[in-house]
């Protein structure tokens, strides 16, 4: 029963650490590839989640849709919707330098979070959407208990392989020349146009790439939950940790993004058992203790570690150099 | 280097929490509140008041044969990442019976949605009053001893209808809180009523000056203003700003709203057109047995929500009871302790309870913030007065039905 108990956080901390780990991959594309600094993860987020439930939920009155599809058209419907919105945003912003950018993207990610709570019709506002249905939760032939864990591993299964997916996608990409020409921008912008590369248009890519794949957590997200609210889109959770997962992780590598949110979620899931453990008057003060554990770690990691636990790999390519045929 | 040491640090962390198996005698619930995030100065009077209840059960016998009730604190952080983060170490990792909280509807959608109906346990929320959660499909295992916030609104629209206000403007926050309220009164006022409300404005929270949104919402010529806001918080600015500059002569404001720092901050005398709405009902034996047990503590029992916490705490521990301590069967109880029937159990009875359950009589408990009377649904009715500022503090001005 108790090793039960285990397995079933374990199962419920690896899906987050998947979903975490969309999320920093695609700020990976973003910052760790094209040197955008994007503090506005928690508006793209929502965008997919939202999108999402609107495709999926059954029909409800009072807001547009629900539309009852399956879940992967509800994912996919969200990837586009987030780039969609990333597409007029980055056309604007990103002629910003890097803070300025962070400056508007925070803007941005804010505005996206009022038009959510207040537009009635669209996202039914502050109460947020419930009723999104999970795909493989229902196993009604198992007792209670198995049914749990097996709705938590179907689940988990189904985030693996699409977490699975995006990485080599992106992972080809880094080592495709587009990777090489997006880190050649970021190093040395001068340099690259002089190349004849046409820098704001790959900067937009990058955005919107980066953006599609933050919206396919938030839909992940919203799945997982059966329910989205805007509370979900508080920038300490879905902006902030992100970044912290990305930075810790090493930004430039993939593996690094995917490190890092697991490295982050667990000290941040599992630092409330350890205070727990403090006597009980210190129940409440003890929760703090984790919010300044996630600072104090960040701090160490930018002062003895800036490039990250996995650093961005030096000449790009990680592949064994057995031809100089992939490179051209 | 660095790494090892960080690797320490997590491992050390990870040894922590696998050492600390439960002891065996002890039955757990989970205490799951906003305990960090925005409403972080509400919680603590929460987490206390629920902790109360258990603390009672303990003095008095104890659940079962005499094993020991024991609140487990998580922190729900008012969102649905770390609310589900919470429940799920609650439930599987402590091992708990059943969970009280989280505080915040989003949460408490997202933690029922992924951990707590799958899981088939308990939940009663004191504080989530969305109405999406009286829709969730739970298969009956989520109740709340907070009304909806259809209930408050719709009543405070009868009310007010009553005591002759007939034409008002409305500032909500923009949460699902105020927006509920506000939605809720103005379907009532308008449509079933056919009051008047000039103008209907979210706000959001937390900015220093609401003078251009009290501008914007005096220009219709309502004389009253209906805040659905908190006391502590942007309500108490707004509430200043509009007595200020005069821009209204009337206040109305729901249960939010009547909280001690508004007379704190603004003054009685100042406070003569003020009056606010709040479930707890007339001045009832459980809450003066409930606010004499909280001050016991050190509590403040006027503490926003202290009274549904307590409610939510003890009901659990009587269905934990009812239930002989099975999970799979609390919903079950749940819904049988506060049903209307049986003999009257009031906060802190909690040794005649015990008895009248090992008789295997039926109990209906009578709370601190009303007589609950679980529906179908597992909502609450909720009894609410209308609240006047007098010399003493708040004081009831009429009934609400």
């Amino acid at each position: 029963m108790e090793y039960l108990g285990l397995l079933n956080y374990a199962l419920f901390m690896a899906i987050f650490i998947g979903i975490y780990a969309l999320l920093a991959l695609g700020l990976n594309i973003q910052w760790g590839f094209a040197g955008l600094f994007n503090a506005g993860i928690a508006g793209f987020f929502a965008v997919g989640a939202y999108t999402s439930a609107i495709l999926t939920t059954e029909h409800a009155d009072g807001r547009i849709g629900g539309f009852d599809m399956p879940f992967f058209v509800g994912w996919i419907g969200a990837m586009i919707a987030a780039a969609l919105v990333a597409w007029p945003i980055g056309k604007i912003c990103l002629r910003f330098r890097s803070d300025y950018l962070a400056i508007a993207s925070i803007g941005i990610a804010e505005i996206i979070r009022l038009v959510v709570k207040s537009e009635a019709v669209l996202t039914n506002g502050a109460r947020g959407i419930s009723g999104i249905p999970r795909p493989a939760a229902e196993f009604p032939s198992m007792a209670q208990e198995t049914a749990y864990l097996a709705s938590q591993a179907a689940y988990l299964a189904i985030v693996v392989v699409v977490l699975v997916a995006a990485y080599l996608l992106v992972e080809r990409q880094f080592n495709a020349p587009w990777g090489r020409m997006m880190r050649a921008i970021r190093d040395n912008e001068g340099a690259a146009k002089a190349m004849g590369k046409d820098v704001e248009f790959r900067r937009l890519q990058a955005f919107i790439f980066g953006s599609a794949l933050m919206g396919l957590g938030g839909a992940l997200f919203a799945h997982f939950n059966r329910s989205i609210t805007p509370e979900a889109i508080d920038p300490m959770v879905a902006t902030f940790l992100v970044w912290i997962m990305l930075i810790l992780g090493g930004s430039g590598n993939n593996r690094g993004a995917i490190l890092g949110a697991a490295v982050v979620w667990i000290i941040w899931s599992m630092s409330e058992i350890a205070t727990d453990r403090l006597p009980t008057e210190y129940a409440i003060q003890a929760k703090y203790i984790r919010l300044f554990l996630i600072g104090l770690m960040l701090q160490l990691v930018l002062r003895f570690r800036p490039e990250g636990l996995l650093p961005e790999p030096l000449r790009g390519d990680r592949r064994a150099p057995k031809s100089g045929a992939d490179h051209t | 280097m660095k790494t090892k040491i960080l690797a320490l640090a997590a491992g050390l962390m990870t040894a922590t929490a696998l050492a600390s198996v439960p002891a065996k005698a002890d039955v757990k619930i989970g205490l799951l509140g906003g305990i960090s995030g925005p409403i972080a100065a509400m919680a603590p009077a929460m987490i206390d008041a629920a902790q109360l209840a258990f603390q009672q059960v303990n003095e008095q016998g104890g659940i079962g044969d005499g094993e020991k009730l024991v609140g487990v604190v998580g922190d729900s952080a008012c969102n649905p990442q770390n609310g589900t983060d919470a429940a799920t170490k609650a439930v599987n990792i402590e091992g708990v019976i059943g969970v009280v909280g989280p505080h915040c509807s989003g949460a408490v959608l997202a933690a029922a949605g992924s951990v707590t109906i799958p899981a088939g346990i308990t939940m009663i929320t004191p504080s989530g009053t969305s109405p999406e959660i009286s829709t969730l499909d739970d298969k009956g295992t989520v109740f709340r001893t907070v009304p909806s916030d259809d209930y408050q609104g719709r009543a405070l629209a009868r009310t007010l209808k009553e005591q002759g206000y007939e034409k008002v403007a409305v500032a909500y926050l923009n949460n699902d809180y105020g927006t509920g309220l506000a939605n809720a009164f103005k379907a009532e006022f308008v449509d079933e009523l056919s009051g008047e409300i000039t103008q209907f404005a979210a706000h959001e929270e937390g900015k220093a000056s609401y003078r251009s949104n009290l501008a914007e919402l005096a220009k219709g010529g309502a004389d009253t203003l209906v805040i659905f806001d908190y006391g502590d918080g942007t309500g108490l600015t707004i509430l200043r700003q509009a007595l200020e500059n005069g821009f209204f002569d009337k206040f109305v404001g729901g249960d939010g709203m009547k909280s001690e720092a508004v007379i704190n901050e603004l003054g009685a005398e100042n406070l003569a057109t003020f009056v606010s709405s709040s479930p707890v009902g007339e001045q009832s034996e459980s809450l003066d047995i409930f606010n004499e047990a909280f001050k016991g503590i050190g509590g403040d029992p006027d503490a926003i929500f202290a009274t549904t916490s307590y409610d939510a705490a003890f009901l659990l521990a009587l269905a934990v009871e009812k239930a002989g301590g099975k999970k799979e069967d609390v919903a079950a109880a749940m819904a049988e302790v506060s049903n209307g029937e049986g003999e009257t159990i009031r906060p802190g009875e909690w040794k005649k309870a015990k008895e009248l359950i090992a008789a295997g009589k039926a109990i209906d408990y009578k709370g601190a913030a009303g007589d609950h009377n679980f529906d179908e649904k597992g909502d609450v009715p909720g009894t609410y007065a209308l609240w006047e500022v007098g010399a003493n503090g708040f004081e009831v001005l009429t009934e609400m039905k």
